[in-house]
């Protein structure tokens, strides 16, 4: 079987997908299954609330470990309403931005001391 | 010695904050002593969160709390949201049904917090004034605060409250913690001295996080977004910073002495009639 699909509402236990350690714990799930080559659906059934600290860890922290090519071929994400994807491309720009460039945050810190 | 203990007309605004403010400070050297509180005129419902927090610190090192001087519209609205049951006080009935509670909670409780949100706010039918999505955008901002409280924080509680004004077309909520501050916070992770301005500044900016190794930073640029659409206000006091936004326009100030642990207060816009379910142009099938 190639293919796992990733049931979040099973994972978290139920409906609100609000703290980053259960996140993290959807993101092994799926660290797992990529690193063992294989296609990953994930499966937002269900799933009544979701924040961005969840999506960070749950999906965000993909782009530490593989490629976007990877991530692009291998998962993808259903039963997401419209509102949630939204927020869930807002998560991944962001981790995109920050894997790229991890010293980027230092530079910000940096650059508000010279500004205020 | 004589010490003040009054807050007279507080609303949630830099004067009732700075008052909250001096009211900690008087408290922070007590010990083993009685701490008589009198609030006069008026106290906005939802500063019951930071006062929670103010007299829990009072509490802990065995001051005797009493709020035994009070306004009596101030008492019937704090006996309502539950606020005066914790200091002695009986709870009764809102009948008006415009309470938002007192909560205090360990940051672990996210279960119970959602059975809050949700009975609290979500499902309360005599909240009329707030379309289905405009509720469910404000319960999304209360989590996103709800958990950066939980993550970088700190703090040994989290507390909560809120109070919807039909009149005035605005719902208010307050949600605060005790511990580190956003300075600290800040500090601990960068290891750049910085100021609480600075530190609010930077905290509020997309994709500025402090977690290490993991992307974030954006729970408050989501917030800061849904208030500016909704043209409602937003504020973080954080030791001795005030950062507000309303009505799209951002201010900065100072406070006289620190805060501890941060406060984030909402004011939301009950009139927005804004869609706010209608998707941008998102493909689910290119999102990665």
């Amino acid at each position: 079987m190639n293919e796992v699909t990733i049931n979040i509402f099973n994972i978290v236990g139920n409906s609100l997908c609000i703290e980053a350690d259960d996140g993290n714990i959807v993101y092994k799930n799926i660290n797992n299954a990529l690193s063992s080559g294989k296609q990953v659906i994930i499966s937002f059934q269900n799933v009544q609330m979701l924040t961005s600290a969840f999506l960070n860890t749950a999906i965000g922290q993909l782009y530490r470990d593989f490629s976007e090519e990877e991530i692009k071929k291998n998962v993808k994400v259903v039963q997401l309403t419209p509102s949630d994807a939204i927020l869930l491309k807002r998560v991944i720009d962001t981790a995109k931005l920050y894997y790229k460039d991890p010293q980027r945050l230092e530079q910000s810190i940096a650059k508000i001391l010279e500004e205020n | 010695m004589n010490r003040d203990f009054t807050l007279c007309n507080i609303s949630s605004d830099i004067n009732g904050y700075q008052q909250l403010i001096n009211l900690q400070n008087t408290i922070l050297p007590l010990s083993f002593e009685e701490v008589p509180i009198k609030i006069c005129t008026w106290f906005d419902a939802n500063l019951a969160a930071p006062l929670g927090g103010i007299l829990d610190y009072a509490e802990s090192k065995g001051n005797t709390v009493r709020i035994d001087s009070l306004d009596e519209s101030v008492k019937a609205i704090l006996q309502k949201n539950g606020f005066l049951a914790h200091f002695g006080y009986p709870q009764i009935s809102d009948t008006h049904l415009t309470t938002i509670k007192y909560l205090k909670l360990k940051p672990t409780d996210t279960r119970y917090f959602h059975l809050y949100i949700l009975n609290d706010l979500l499902q309360r039918p005599e909240l009329p004034a707030l379309g289905s999505t405009l509720k469910r955008k404000i319960a999304e901002s209360i989590y996103e605060i709800f958990v950066n409280a939980q993550i970088h924080s700190k703090t040994s509680f989290i507390y909560t409250c809120g109070q919807f004004y039909p009149q005035k077309n605005e719902l208010i909520f307050t949600i605060c913690d005790t511990g580190i501050g956003f300075k600290e916070t800040i500090q601990n992770r960068f290891n750049k001295k910085v100021s609480a301005k600075q530190a609010i500044l930077w905290a509020i900016t997309d994709g500025h996080t402090t977690k290490v190794d993991i992307s974030g930073g954006i729970g408050l640029a989501i917030l800061k977004d849904f208030i500016v659409q909704n043209k409602g206000t937003f504020q973080i006091i954080s030791n001795d910073g005030f950062y507000e936004l309303s009505n799209g326009n951002e201010k900065y100030t100072s406070f006289s002495g620190d805060i501890h642990g941060s406060i984030v207060t909402m004011k939301i816009n009950t009139n927005d009639t804004t869609q706010y379910d209608i998707p941008a142009e998102t493909d689910i099938f290119d999102i990665f």
